[in-house]
């Protein structure tokens, strides 16, 4: 009897193992199913968006989403986003702002003498004057140099020779919106610290002088002649 | 470029050409003026206070001002770093390339034919030639004087300290005593302050100043009351708008000694009184 009890209790205890075992298999088939399922969702929504697969495909029991290495060897979202290249607009002409009651348009300060570095260091200094007085620089560049030779009269002779090649620089700061009330103030420090030898210039900015500063292209010229005549 | 010599060009004058801006800026001027005339009329009560516009002219300096020992020598190491660090120009690989030419020359075995096809046989005018023609040029080239040799202590000059920027001042009769002002009138209806201060500087007695306006904003202000046996019903006082102007032409007038002065900024406390030269000082730079 005890005999037939212990073996009753060893399968009871057999039964159970197994039992328990059986359950574990469900439990991890389970969870696997659950996370092939979730891989399986997130890549029919992405997949939905791109191809149509068959469904066949979906259901397969392929692993290697959720292996944990997945995706290991992946940068392409670690380099810097490349722009598509832009094309170089063409240039526009910007409008000409007016003046109202308070504040002056768009006006030109030139800065020309024979000297180039008293020239481009005198518009430095206004430009740095400007960004400190917060007033709106709109551009600051340069126009072409010019050349004047000094030709002397010979002593003894009707002939001309050249004596020396003076060079004139010009630079050009150009702003706008600029307050009626600081305009004095600004006015008088840069007069006061005028350099010699560099001549100064204030002009209303016109569409002529805009234009002064392109190359002309006589051959365009020539065709458009060409078509109106 | 690092020259053997510098030639030293430094002209005194220059010009300011505001003419169009000026343009720009009367437009501005006559809509102010129909701005005020509409005030005036619709003003019931005049206001106490009796207006003036005056100007403070400034003549700018015409020369740098000198620098100071530390300038000096930053200047000079500056120099020193720049003629080290340039290479040679045109002009001096010439003068080197001659002095080479002509030291072969003098070796006996100078073969003429090694020489390069355009310095064979030719006379040149050399490198060296041309320098001391350049020098002889410049002896002759004589810069104006820094100072024009007007008595500096002298008020009455406008050529003295032209380093540095002056304002003029104008002995006035105020009341019952002379006293030392920047130019002023009183204000009139129908015109602007601005319009004022020209006035005050054109019917200056004896003086031929043409100035440049900087702008229709007025700079500074002055209140002051009458005394009180001057100090009517309708009078209390006076406000004294400032506007700033650029001295442009140098008609060198004798002006009268007693009435006129042009004053740097740290003179100014000699002829103006406290309050009036407290209120000025705010807006005159001494740069």
């Amino acid at each position: 009897m005890r005999l037939i009890g212990h073996l009753c209790q060893i399968c009871q205890k057999e039964e159970r193992i197994i039992i328990l075992r059986l359950q574990w298999y469900l439990l991890v088939l389970l969870l696997q199913n659950t996370r092939a399922l979730v891989c399986a969702a997130s890549s029919l929504q992405s997949q939905v968006l791109t191809t149509q697969m068959p469904l066949g495909v979906l259901l397969t029991n392929r692993h290697y989403r959720s292996m944990p290495t997945h995706g290991i060897g992946k940068y392409r979202h670690l380099l810097p986003k490349a722009l598509p290249k832009k094309k170089k607009e063409r240039v526009q002409a910007k409008q000409i702002k007016a003046a109202t009651a308070t504040e002056f348009g768009v006006f030109n300060v030139c800065v020309s003498g024979y000297d180039m570095t008293l020239v481009e260091h005198y518009s430095q200094y206004i430009h740095n004057l400007c960004n400190h007085l917060d007033i709106r620089v709109d551009e600051s560049c340069a126009l072409p140099t010019k050349s004047t030779e000094v030709m002397v009269m010979q002593e003894q002779g009707t002939k001309m020779y050249v004596d020396a090649v003076l060079k004139t620089h010009e630079r050009i700061v150009q702003i706008s919106e600029m307050k009626a009330t600081l305009f004095p103030i600004f006015m008088e420090v840069i007069l006061k610290n005028q350099p010699e030898g560099v001549r100064l210039c204030l002009k209303q900015h016109t569409e002529a002088d805009y234009q002064a500063r392109f190359k002309t292209r006589p051959e365009l010229e020539g065709l458009l002649a060409k078509i109106n005549n | 470029m690092a020259a053997p010599f510098t030639r030293v060009y430094r002209p005194l004058w220059r010009i300011i050409t505001t003419t169009i801006l000026n343009k720009g800026v009367r437009n501005f001027s006559s809509t102010r003026q129909q701005w005020s005339a509409l005030n005036v009329k619709t003003a019931a009560v005049a206001s106490p206070w009796a207006l003036h516009g005056a100007v403070c002219l400034q003549r700018l300096p015409l020369v740098s001002q000198n620098r100071s020992p530390i300038e000096e020598e930053f200047m000079e190491l500056m120099h020193q770093m720049e003629l080290e660090r340039s290479l040679l120009s045109d002009h001096e690989l010439r003068l080197l390339e001659d002095a080479a030419r002509m030291s072969r020359k003098q070796e006996e075995d100078y073969d003429s034919d090694e020489e390069e096809e355009d310095y064979r046989d030719k006379e040149i005018v050399t490198a060296q030639d041309l320098e001391d023609i350049w020098e002889q040029k410049l002896k002759q080239f004589h810069p104006a004087l820094r100072l024009q040799g007007v008595d500096e202590k002298g008020v009455s000059s406008s050529e003295r300290c032209l380093a540095e920027s002056l304002i003029l001042l104008v002995k006035k009769d105020v009341g019952s005593q002379k006293l030392w002002l920047l130019p002023q009138t009183q204000w009139q209806t129908g015109e602007t302050l601005r319009q004022t201060a020209e006035r005050a500087l054109a019917s200056l007695p004896g003086a031929d100043l043409k100035a440049t306006f900087l702008g229709n904003a007025p700079c500074g202000f002055y209140k002051y009351k009458y005394p009180k046996d001057f100090q009517k019903e309708g009078s209390v006082g006076a406000k004294v708008f400032f506007f700033k102007a650029v001295l442009s032409s140098h008609k060198h007038l004798p002006l009268e000694n007693n009435s006129f002065a042009w004053v740097k900024k740290d003179e100014l406390q000699d002829f103006l009184k406290p309050e009036y030269l407290k209120q000025v000082r705010r807006f005159i730079m001494a740069l």
